[in-house]
């Protein structure tokens, strides 16, 4: 698809700004711009939480309804029968109660989880890889630019990270820091704070943003600006983010859009596994983990919770090509953030 | 080069390093996890936790019994807290397992990727190109343990499709091995075939336009020899690359493919392991699996160096 | 003697009959031979009876060691029999209970051939301390083993042994009436002398019981075979221990409990030690129950504790008003009708267990009694596990907290490290909150010592998380450790399982049942589940 948009857009928009040119590209693309569609309804989906509970399902996410009964079309229903059983998706058969049902032996509204726990992976996505760009844009600059000595420490200590299989460190800081919490000087976080799976994948994932980064950085860094930028007396800083940072705008929205992703399927195992959110939080990880508990009799309820998550991780993924398209069409970005190597080092044979 | 390689050694061997410290650290930093009070029981008097204590060397400081374990994990002498049954035996049992699960899903995913990353590439902006895109990118846009719950429910609970479980060596039965593999290679392969296939579809589009292409058909190649002895052999460099560096989320897939199928391999011992916060087999299975990624991308770039594209794509051309 | 003259006449009758007549062990049908297929969902914690302190474990070693006394292969209250096991007969027990006179049978043999010998369980005692078992609490107070626990040299004055007559003489600080039970527990399960002081799961020692453990893989599985030994030396002697109708046992790990379900109903493998998943319980019970499918009765309870040392919860009214709230029919669903409602200390089975229920469920009455308490502080953190069910009980438990007038606050924590960490006195907010706790033995000391008394509050280890220290009630547990159980200590067992819960120093809610589950070949009803050591492998037999 890509291809056949850039041959068509090329030749004769010389001299338009190339966020526009690549908002051009976009708008051709429509299966990115169909997916981002998708993605946004599911946010709204999301954000309409407390109207739904409030107003049709009257109830909130951790309330439970062991004992009680519902009326469905004249008859009364028990939410949870006396084995356990939770009752299935009633739709709007009870006014909208247990729309999809109820999530297990407590009994509490599914569908109503499912919004409230939208809200919380979503959030933890965005705010994880906020978080992961932030840092990873720092120490990319700060290695690529200065080289060096600065470059060593800064691409060991990467290395490290690196190499310490990702879902073994996520666990086991998970794990660590669920139990007591964190306290770096005068913060303090409690072990069931939803800071602590965001900071936790947030730092994870640095390596695998700094990498790329670093390398388009050592590659920028030869180009005649930064030397006309020296010659005219601008100090590091200004270089790095006056010349430097805005190069990688698009190369960071890629990055960002691909990074939501990778973030909201790692806290996704996590709290499957117990060491991501914890109560009385809840994210669709922690409901397939929970749901996957009642797989044989109820398998809805771990498939609605993970088809959501593949739905919007789908999204952003699609939405993510798109933009990598659209604003560097021959782009020879085009790789997963986790390759380490922009395409000029491919080129001059650099070896990460 | 042989300077190159004996720093990228040295490198090697300072990154696991590190990594050991790192997990020390993070285990001796949660609150209220006294293993000896854990290994005393329910009837805990405090001079059982005392004598505990003395045993394992728990009153020593924390270098003394970094230093201590790892001595212990290269003799082969690591006694895990839960059970205390020895490490290296206990991972060397699960390591069968875990690399017919690893290696025979990564040729799966591999020969499917690049099958579907070269005839996207091919028919790029057909209708082919767009569907198995769309495939591959939902591949890698599902968790893999909510993949592997969906499967062991519909195919082996419901349909008995395949056998619910647990790992037979290939020695006792190679077509029971295979019977017993399929689900979950076929779980971890359908999450990573979409990386590899977009990968090698960008790198095989990008190289369509370079000059050796144009050359290539300017003599008079047919297409078909363009596409695969020029275009693809060279788009295939940094799928290698790739690999390498993929290895560490391939041991976090393994964990959760092992624990639901019940493989016993090394994936299940770390999840348990994890679950019981028990440091040695713990850290002996995260230099394990680190030093497998490190080795990987050591190799990787040392064969990279050797083999610098520029010089090939010369030699080729001709 | 009279056993050899039996013998003997076997012999001649044998020897008078046609061919082909074997001579059996006590009691038991003839051995039919093949091979029983089990499955657990996880390793045992230890495959050495002298560490080994859970049900799986006691499961897996019940009919392969046998200690001095045993513990009847029976269901129910049958099963908590003591009966002699090693031993001949019942210790003579005399000094005002202080001194216990056991004497060993003749002639028994370890599956390695090697006679058994008195001195072997004075060893056997001394590794219990050598390599810091979790089970050398029961046998501190013989005399002289403190001393060797702390320097691990010179033995244990207390115990003495004569190889020769067989006599084991044990000498203690102080009487106590369950040491009998303890004689009967899986720690003082003899052992070889010279077996060394360290795990030994990986190859476990000879075995004195029916079945020899041939194979152990730790963390997937192990096997056994009919211990040579206890048709020629030992089984004609022992009575009330099976000799096993399976001539092989293998057992399997299967962590996914649904997939041994599968298992089972393919008839792949034939039982499954582990209680039936939650999800698949009605299906199980409407399908099978009665031929293939059995509820079985461990002996424990479900409680909630409350500090009963700091407020809100120091004030008698307020934990009055927190039993009145919970609903142990809600909870019963919670655990999809594997758990029975409970409301007092000491569970249905256990002797001395009289049924009370001080408190029937009234929300209302919860509300009325809460207000009238009034407590100042509302603010409250609620403990639980990870584990299902026990994590959506603290998360029912919570929310009944809250309804009642409470701000409470749930933490879940590691099932691995909850009990250390609630039993940490350095833990801050320890208000409420879940335990379970599982009878070692059938004495309801084993109940009220370590969960209600006040010298059993501990700053690490903790077992009473109430910290109920009610000064009368102490010392009425520590007269009856004492004494040897019979129907007067029974009855005061009851009135103080009154007593604790007039005070409604918990709020107990159940006690959960286990499941025996089998396929179609296995006979359902020949399965004996003892309620503290677990199913009993002897008596599996085909249909």
């Amino acid at each position: 698809m890509a291809s056949e948009v850039s041959a068509a857009v090329t030749p004769s928009h010389t001299g338009e700004s190339p966020w526009r040119l690549g908002w051009r590209r976009l708008r051709g693309n429509r299966v990115a711009l169909a997916f981002g569609g998708l993605f946004v309804l599911i946010v709204a989906f999301t954000l309409a939480a407390p109207l739904w509970a409030g107003n049709v399902a009257h109830t909130g996410p951790n309330e439970t309804h062991t004992l009680e009964k519902v009326e469905v079309g004249g008859e009364e229903r028990e939410v949870v029968n006396p084995s356990g059983k939770p009752v299935g998706p009633l739709w709007l058969g009870a006014g909208g109660k247990f729309f999809l049902g109820a999530d297990g032996r407590l009994g509490r509204d599914e569908m109503v989880r499912l919004m409230y726990g939208g809200r919380t992976s979503l959030l933890i996505g965005f705010a994880a890889t906020l978080i992961t760009t932030l840092l990873a844009t720092l120490l990319g600059l700060l290695a690529g630019y200065f080289r060096g000595w600065t470059d060593t420490v800064i691409a060991r200590a990467m290395d490290v990270v690196w190499a310490y299989p990702v879902t073994l460190l996520a666990i086991a800081l998970g794990l660590s820091l669920a139990v007591g919490g964190l306290q770096l000087g005068p913060f303090a976080l409690s072990g069931s704070s939803i800071w602590i799976p965001i900071l936790i994948i947030g730092v994870v994932y640095v390596p695998y943003m700094a990498r790329p980064i670093r390398g388009e950085v050592l590659a920028l860094r030869e180009k005649e600006f930064v030397e006309a930028a020296e010659a005219q007396g601008a100090g590091p800083l200004r270089i790095m983010f006056g010349e430097l940072l805005p190069n990688l705008y698009s190369t960071l929205i890629v990055f960002f859009t691909l990074g939501v992703a990778n973030s909201m399927l790692l806290e996704s195992m996590l709290s499957f596994l117990g060491v991501g959110v914890q109560a009385p939080n809840t994210s669709w990880g922690t409901m397939i983990g929970s749901g996957f508990e009642l797989i044989t009799s109820a398998p809805l309820l771990t498939v609605i919770p993970g088809t959501m998550l593949l739905l919007t991780v789908l999204s952003v993924n699609i939405l993510g090509d798109g933009l990598r398209d659209a604003l560097d069409p021959k782009s020879k970005l085009r790789f997963e953030v986790r390759s380490g190597l922009s395409a000029a080092e491919i080129d001059e044979g650099v070896v990460p | 080069m042989a300077r190159f390689v004996a720093r990228r050694l040295l490198g090697m061997v300072a990154v696991l390093f590190a990594v050991s410290v790192l997990t020390f650290l993070i285990f001796n930093v949660i609150p209220n996890s006294e293993p000896a009070q854990r290994m005393a029981g329910k009837n805990a008097t405090p001079r059982l936790v005392a004598s505990i204590t003395e045993e394992w060397g728990f009153d020593q400081s924390l270098p003394q019994q970094y230093a201590t374990m790892m001595k212990k994990i290269f003799t082969g002498d690591v006694i895990s807290y839960e059970g205390r049954e020895n490490v290296d035996a206990r991972i060397a049992e699960g390591v069968p397992a875990t690399f017919s699960l690893c290696i025979g899903a990564a040729v799966i995913w591999m020969f499917f990727g690049i099958l579907f990353g070269y005839l996207s590439a091919v028919r790029a902006g057909g209708m082919l190109d767009r569907t198995l895109t769309i495939v591959a990118v939902a591949g890698i846009s599902m968790p893999v343990f909510w993949l592997a719950a969906i499967f062991l429910n519909y195919l082996t609970y419901k349909l008995e499709l395949f056998p619910s479980g647990g790992y037979v060596e290939f020695t006792e039965s190679p077509l029971d091995w295979a019977n017993h593999l399929i689900l979950p290679w076929v779980t971890m392969a359908i999450v990573y075939v979409g990386v590899y296939s977009r990968v090698l579809r960008s790198n095989m589009l990008d190289a369509m336009g370079e000059d050796y292409v144009r050359t290539a058909r300017a003599k008079g190649l047919g297409e078909r020899r363009v596409m695969t002895r020029h275009v693809l052999r060279n788009s295939l460099i940094p799928i290698v690359t790739l690999f390498g560096l993929d290895f560490g989320s391939l041991l976090g897939g393994a964990i959760v493919v092992e624990a639901i199928f019940s493989l016993n391999g090394i994936g299940q011992y770390a999840y348990e392991s994890l679950i019981n916060t028990d440091l040695p087999p713990i850290m002996a299975i995260v230099l394990f699996g680190a030093f497998f990624v490190v080795l990987f991308n050591t190799l990787v770039d040392i064969a990279y160096a050797w083999l610098d594209p520029r010089i090939r794509l010369g030699t080729e051309a001709r | 003697m009279r056993k050899q003259g039996l013998a003997l006449l076997t012999l001649f009758l044998v020897a008078g009959s046609a061919l082909g007549i074997a001579a059996c062990g006590s009691g038991s049908s003839s051995e039919e031979g093949g091979t029983l297929t089990g499955s657990f969902a996880s390793f045992p914690d230890y495959l050495d009876p002298g560490l080994s302190y859970t049900q799986e474990g006691w499961t897996a070693m019940y009919d392969t060691y046998l200690p001095l006394l045993t513990y009847k292969r029976a269901n129910g209250e049958e099963g908590g029999q003591v009966v002699p096991g090693l031993a001949e007969s019942m210790p003579e027990i005399s000094n005002g209970g202080k001194t216990y006179k056991l004497t060993l049978r003749d002639g028994l043999k370890y599956s390695d051939g090697t006679p058994v010998k008195a001195s072997d369980f004075k060893s056997t005692m001394e590794r219990l301390f050598k390599i810091n078992s979790p089970g050398s609490f029961f046998y501190e107070t013989i005399v002289g083993a403190e001393e060797f626990a702390e320097t691990k040299q010179g033995g244990i004055s207390g115990i003495e042994t004569d190889d020769a007559t067989g006599e084991i003489t044990i000498e203690l600080t102080g009487p106590r009436g369950t040491f009998s039970n303890e004689l009967g527990m899986l720690f003082a399960a003899v052992l070889p002398s010279g077996t060394p002081a360290k795990n030994l799961t990986a190859d476990p020692p000879p075995a004195t019981g029916p079945y020899v453990i041939t194979k152990s893989e730790p963390g997937r599985g192990w096997s056994y075979e009919r211990n040579p030994q206890w048709a020629k030396a030992n089984g004609d002697q022992i009575e009330g221990v099976g000799d096993g109708h399976f001539d092989k046992v293998e057992i399997k790990v299967v962590r996914n409990d649904a997939t041994q379900v599968n298992e089972i109903e393919n008839d792949k493998t034939m039982w499954m030690q582990t209680l039936v998943p939650a999800d698949q319980r009605e299906k199980i019970v409407n399908k099978y129950e009665g031929t293939q499918f059995r509820v079985d009765h461990p002996i424990n309870v479900y409680y909630f504790w409350m500090n009963n040392e700091k407020a809100p919860f120091d004030d008698v009214k307020v934990r009055q008003a927190v039993n009145y709230a919970i609903d142990p029919e809600a909870l019963e669903r919670i655990y999809a009708g594997s758990l029975t409602a409970a409301h007092q200390i000491l569970p249905a089975g256990m002797p001395g267990h009289e049924d009370l229920n001080l408190y029937p469920h009234d929300m209302a009455k919860a509300k009325q009694v809460f207000k009238e308490a009034n407590p100042a502080d509302t603010e409250i953190t609620v403990w639980t596990d990870n584990e299902s069910p026990n994590s959506d009980a603290g998360a029912y438990y919570q929310d009944v907290l809250n309804e009642l007038g409470f701000n409470a606050k749930l933490k879940t924590i590691n099932a691995d490290n909850y009990f250390t960490i609630i039993g940490n006195e350095t833990t801050p907010d320890l208000d409420t909150g879940w335990s379970d706790w599982f009878e070692d033995y059938p004495n309801p000391n084993n109940f009220f010592q370590p969960l209600l008394a006040g010298e059993s509050i501990a700053p690490t280890n903790n077992t009473n998380f109430s910290r109920t220290d009610i000064k009368e009630l102490n010392e009425k547990i520590t007269r009856l450790a004492g004494e040897p159980l019979g129907p007067n200590q029974e009855a005061e067992y009851a009135e103080m399982d009154k007593a604790y819960m007039e005070e409604a120093v918990w709020a107990p809610y159940g006690s959960n049942t286990t499941s025996t589950f089998v396929d179609s070949e296995i006979d359902l009803d020949k399965v004996i589940f003892n309620p503290t050591f677990g199913h009993s492998l002897t008596s599996f037999e085909l249909k």
